[in-house]
């Protein structure tokens, strides 16, 4: 009679072993398809293994409070040739007879079962082919017939050593997602994923401090058209870059490229997505020549009409997330940029006022910048920022 | 009746002899003796004149088998072992292999090894030089893992224009047998699937099919389903079978009893991986024997070359990366 | 086989008699102003690879060319121009060689000395020393088993590869099978710079004959005529079925061991004794001392000769050179067991 294993299931989304903790039948019991047969616990939850099919247990190879992965082996079920062929397990074929005595070297193998090595899971693992990170070429072929990329992996609970994503855990996956709900991504969405996605690859770190609006707040109140408080903002970091355009340079192999030209872009939120224009050399452009163009942009691109020469090639971005109500974030700069300037929503802050000796109310914001650690420190992050916050409390020189 | 693996051998050259006369066997103690393992058993008698002793010198034997060759004949050289066969390599790799490229004339010689370890046989007398003779152009290099292959393919050896290196493996020459001899065969240069699978594809060759088929067997009770592949001829090497059983399993173990540097293992990963690289799940990986000189003593000898257990837990340990 | 040249006499040695004389000085003249021509060719950088000359040895390997028939074996040496041209090979063939053309006995894919015609009895040498010897026994052993009968073959070797393992198993292997094999050693004193002190230790090499079971022979190298008479008698005690025999020449190389190697390692005293006379000059006062020839016939002979040789050497540089892209890249005879994956 033919015997069929009886494997650990996959007990859940993220389960990749489970601990056996109780033996609800013994060895040559006769069961049914679909009875429990073992107890295991994983980390979160008791679960029963149940049987494949009908037949009668051999034996349980598996020892108790011992974990085993997904797909081990737990014991043996004989079953009759169809119940076994149903299930895949054919019968194994005829081998070749060696005689024991001649050859020393058939030694019955004692069969270790799948027993976890503790070494495998849960430890450090060295960055080598057997890491979780590992994909093989095999799933790389896969998930580039599918125009997938490694981050859409990150979903899934791998089964292999070290917890890697084999194929057939993949292959799961995308049937599981056949039964989710899914919507096509526009072509800006997979774009701006794109970007972010390679922005990631970088160390970004994000400082942020608080700054008084009051005084810009005035001198927007005496223009027309009124520049938005971002705007104060992107020129007082333009002003920052044209001092000391460091900050802004990026970094290639061991060179620093430093920017040749101080084009600033700001975030508009568009359909589905963001579009960054561009304000070129503004720096050199004062506050009330570069609010028409600027409002011109936001127009076109909401209307996404961007032209080629309004995008592209900036050395920095300014993004307003205050509009959403927000107060901090921390945005992430483009691939191509070092650093990202945001702005959070001015709230009224009470404010010690020395001289009258009394709390007094001000109009207060939170400027972020995130930047490419490998670029700058938090130091020159700082200086950079102290520098803006300090260039908009002179909003008329802007 | 039943057939042994070297009675295969033996009734080869026999038929061999029967059937071209331009075929004539020479080596060390091959005559009236029959041969140190019996493999001419006979056929001096059956054959006379054409099953010669020769000296203890492998250099001259394949000297004069390079020169009966240009004269038309076809000869098969015994090595009494295959380690022996070094004394020999300057004619076996610079005349016999050269012949032809050089001068357009066919060198038709057929060099039997003995090779491979059998237990207590020591650093000498056990060597797996396939990998050695497979590096030189001009050369076929075959090692039969089963009676049947013993039989077809040291006829067709014999048949091909070529030197052919042909690696029959001293352990199997007792203890495998068979019905009968064949009336079919494979031809030489294509690889055979001992044994199908779906979970991984072991590629190996002559003693160690046998030893990674029982491998398989064993692993088939834990629910893998392994597939062997015997090569047969390691050079012509079956790179198609070897790619197109890859492409079923996703993952590669090659076993070899030869040393591990440079030989028919590395070669095989090396195709797979510069030809069939998207269809391995799993880095391919391979078990060769140490990398030692074989040694004598039964403790160390069946620690130093690939068992069926050492196969298992290589290809164990490849199911679960 | 044999080439004629106007004025010298051709045709099967044996029945010669006297003209054979004639008719080896004939093939030793061929040899060394062939030999010269390479020199000049090599010097002219239009030579790839070695240069190897006979020069001092023509005398000795026109005597085996002249004594071996068509049916017989040769596997010659790098100092055996004279006994190849004597032995049937066509100058223009040689120059080929030289020249690297797609036309020559080689195609490019061996060049210089290494050249021959292994189903004609002319076995291209390896260049492992001893290596040939073990052929030529497997060549005379077929024809043997095949039931033919008044071959001989003949080898030749410097004392150095006398040396080698091959050579001893070779002979050996002769002597057991009593093959018609005329092993025939060059000792020209120096195996490249090695000197015979460092060599061998024996007072004659023929002495290893009978070690072997063979017959000796020790002959004069720089005779044509001592050359003639004992390479002929060896060959025919061979041939006669009287087993393997093993000549010793002694001789002087009158060059390097390749024309990159000017051999200043030489004792003048060597090149001052009898061991460094001229081959080709005693073999000229030979002819005239008997009559053979006058000076006036000798100089139609050489000048007849560089003709010959001129006319070869303008015909090959005209002859494609082998071409790597119709090259067919493989090793092997039987075209289904090649191996692709080695296409560039």
């Amino acid at each position: 009679m033919p015997q069929v294993p009886i494997i650990m299931p996959q007990l859940g989304e993220s389960i990749a072993e489970a601990a056996i903790i109780n033996y609800l039948v013994k060895p040559g019991d006769t069961i049914e398809a679909g009875q429990d047969l073992i107890e295991v616990e994983t980390n979160k939850a008791t679960m029963t293994v149940t049987a494949p099919c009908t037949g009668r247990v051999t034996n349980f190879s598996a020892q108790l409070n011992e974990s085993y992965i997904v797909g081990a082996v737990l014991g043996q079920i004989e079953a009759t040739a169809e119940e076994a062929a149903r299930l895949g397990f054919d019968e194994a074929p005829p081998v070749k007879p060696v005689d024991p005595d001649q050859d020393p070297d058939h030694l019955p193998e004692i069969i270790s079962g799948s027993r976890v090595e503790p070494t495998v899971r849960g430890l450090p693992v060295p960055a080598n082919a057997v890491g979780a990170s590992y994909i093989s070429p095999r799933l790389k072929a896969r998930m580039h017939e599918l125009g997938l990329s490694a981050a859409d992996l990150a979903g899934i609970a791998g089964s292999g050593a070290a917890g890697r994503v084999t194929v057939q855990d993949f292959e799961k996956f995308m049937v599981h997602l056949e039964h989710q709900k899914t919507s096509q991504a526009s072509s800006m969405r997979v774009a701006v994923a794109d970007a972010m996605r390679r922005s990631w690859t970088r160390p970004l770190a994000t400082v942020g401090l608080p700054v008084t609006l009051d005084p810009l707040l005035t001198h927007r109140k005496t223009r027309d058209p009124k520049p938005g408080p971002a705007l104060y903002a992107l020129r007082a970091l333009a002003l920052a870059l044209s001092e000391n355009s460091a900050p802004a340079g990026r970094l290639v192999g061991s060179k620093i490229v430093l920017p040749s030209s101080i084009d600033v872009g700001f975030a508009v939120e568009a359909e589905d997505g963001v579009l960054v224009p561009v304000l070129r050399g503004a720096d050199k452009k004062p506050l009330a020549e570069l609010v028409v163009r600027y409002n011109e942009l936001v127009e076109l691109a909401r209307q996404r009409k961007l032209p080629g020469d309004a995008t592209g090639g900036s050395v920095a971005t300014v993004t307003n997330f205050g509009t959403f109500g927000l107060v901090w974030a921390t945005p992430i700069p483009l691939p191509e940029q070092t650093i990202v300037l945001g702005m959070g929503a001015g709230r009224r802050m009470p404010h010690w006022d020395e001289a009258k000796g009394q709390f007094v109310p001000v109009m207060e914001a939170y400027l972020t910048l995130s930047f490419d650690h490998r670029v700058l420190d938090g130091g020159a992050a700082g200086r950079l920022l102290q520098r803006i916050a300090a260039l908009m409390q002179k909003p008329e020189a802007l | 009746m039943s057939i042994t693996y070297l009675e295969a051998i033996r009734e080869a050259q026999a038929r061999a002899l029967k059937d071209d006369p331009r075929v004539f066997i020479y080596g060390q103690d091959v005559g009236a003796f029959g041969g140190a393992f019996k493999a001419t058993k006979n056929l001096a008698k059956e054959f006379p004149g054409r099953v010669l002793d020769s000296p203890i010198s492998e250099d001259a034997m394949m000297g004069l088998a390079v020169g009966a060759a240009i004269e038309g004949l076809r000869p098969i050289i015994e090595m009494q072992f295959a380690d022996f066969s070094t004394v020999g390599f300057n004619q076996i790799v610079n005349q016999a292999a050269t012949l032809f490229w050089r001068t357009n004339v066919p060198c038709p010689v057929t060099v039997r090894l003995p090779c491979g370890g059998t237990s207590g046989s020591g650093p000498f007398h056990s060597q797996m030089m396939e990998a050695i003779y497979a590096h030189y152009p001009g050369l076929i290099v075959l090692t039969p893992a089963t009676v049947e292959d013993a039989y077809s393919m040291l006829l067709e050896a014999v048949a091909i224009d070529d030197p052919v290196i042909f690696c029959e493996h001293k352990f199997l020459y007792y203890h495998l047998k068979a019905d009968k001899l064949p009336d079919t065969a494979l031809p030489v240069g294509k690889a055979r699937i001992a044994r199908e699978g779906r979970d991984l594809t072991i590629v190996t060759y002559s003693a160690m099919v046998h030893e990674c088929v029982a491998a398989a067997n064993e692993l088939a009770s834990e629910g893998w389903q392994i597939e062997v592949v015997d090569l047969r001829s390691v050079k012509p090497l079956d790179t198609d079978t070897v790619i197109a059983s890859v492409a079923r399993t996703g993952r590669l173990l090659c076993v070899g009893e030869a040393w591990p540097w440079g030989g028919v293992t590395a070669e095989v990963i090396a195709r797979v991986a510069s030809e069939g690289y998207e269809l391995l799940d799993a880095p391919p990986q391979r078990l060769n024997a140490r990398n030692t000189p074989v040694p004598y003593h039964p403790n160390l000898w069946t620690a130093h070359r690939p068992t069926a257990r050492a196969v298992v837990s290589a290809a164990r340990k490849l199911l679960r990366t | 086989m044999l080439e004629t040249v106007p004025g010298l006499p051709a045709g099967d040695a044996t029945a010669l008699g006297r003209e054979k004389a004639v008719l080896a000085y004939g093939f030793m003249l061929r040899a060394r102003l062939l030999d010269d021509k390479f020199a000049t060719l090599y010097r002219a950088g239009k030579i790839h690879g070695g240069v190897f000359l006979g020069r001092g040895q023509e005398a000795l390997s026109a005597a085996i060319g002249v004594s071996l028939r068509d049916s017989d074996v040769f596997a010659p040496l790098i100092r055996d121009a004279a006994g190849r041209l004597a032995f049937g090979e066509p100058i223009v063939d040689a120059v080929r060689n030289y020249l690297g053309s797609a036309l020559g006995p080689m195609r490019g894919r061996d060049g210089n000395v290494h050249r021959g015609y292994p189903r004609e009895g002319l076995l291209p040498m390896i260049s492992h020393l001893g290596a040939m010897i073990s052929v030529v026994n497997g060549v005379l052993f077929a024809r043997r088993l095949k039931g033919q009968t008044g071959m001989v073959g003949v080898a030749t070797l410097g004392e150095g590869g006398t040396s080698t393992g091959a050579f001893h198993e070779a002979l050996n292997q002769a002597s057991i099978e009593k093959l018609p094999l005329v092993m025939v050693v060059a000792n020209n004193q120096f195996a490249y710079s090695t000197p015979n002190s460092r060599q061998f230790a024996c007072d004659n090499l023929a002495d290893r004959a009978l070690g072997y079971g063979m017959g000796a022979h020790n002959v004069d190298g720089t005779s044509l005529p001592d050359c003639l008479a004992t390479i002929g008698q060896a060959v025919e005690t061979a041939r006669n079925g009287g087993g393997p025999q093993l000549v010793v020449a002694s001789l002087l190389r009158l060059c390097g061991h390749g024309e990159h190697d000017d051999a200043g390692y030489i004792d003048p005293k060597l090149k001052a004794s009898p061991l460094g006379r001229d081959c080709l000059k005693l073999a000229e006062e030979y002819l005239l001392s008997q009559k053979l020839a006058d000076a006036a016939q000798l100089a139609v002979w050489r000048s007849q000769v560089v003709g010959e040789i001129e006319e070869a050497v303008n015909q090959v540089q005209r002859e494609p050179t082998p071409d790597p892209f119709t090259e067919k890249w493989t090793a092997l005879s039987s075209p289904h067991l090649n191996e692709m994956h080695d296409e560039i």
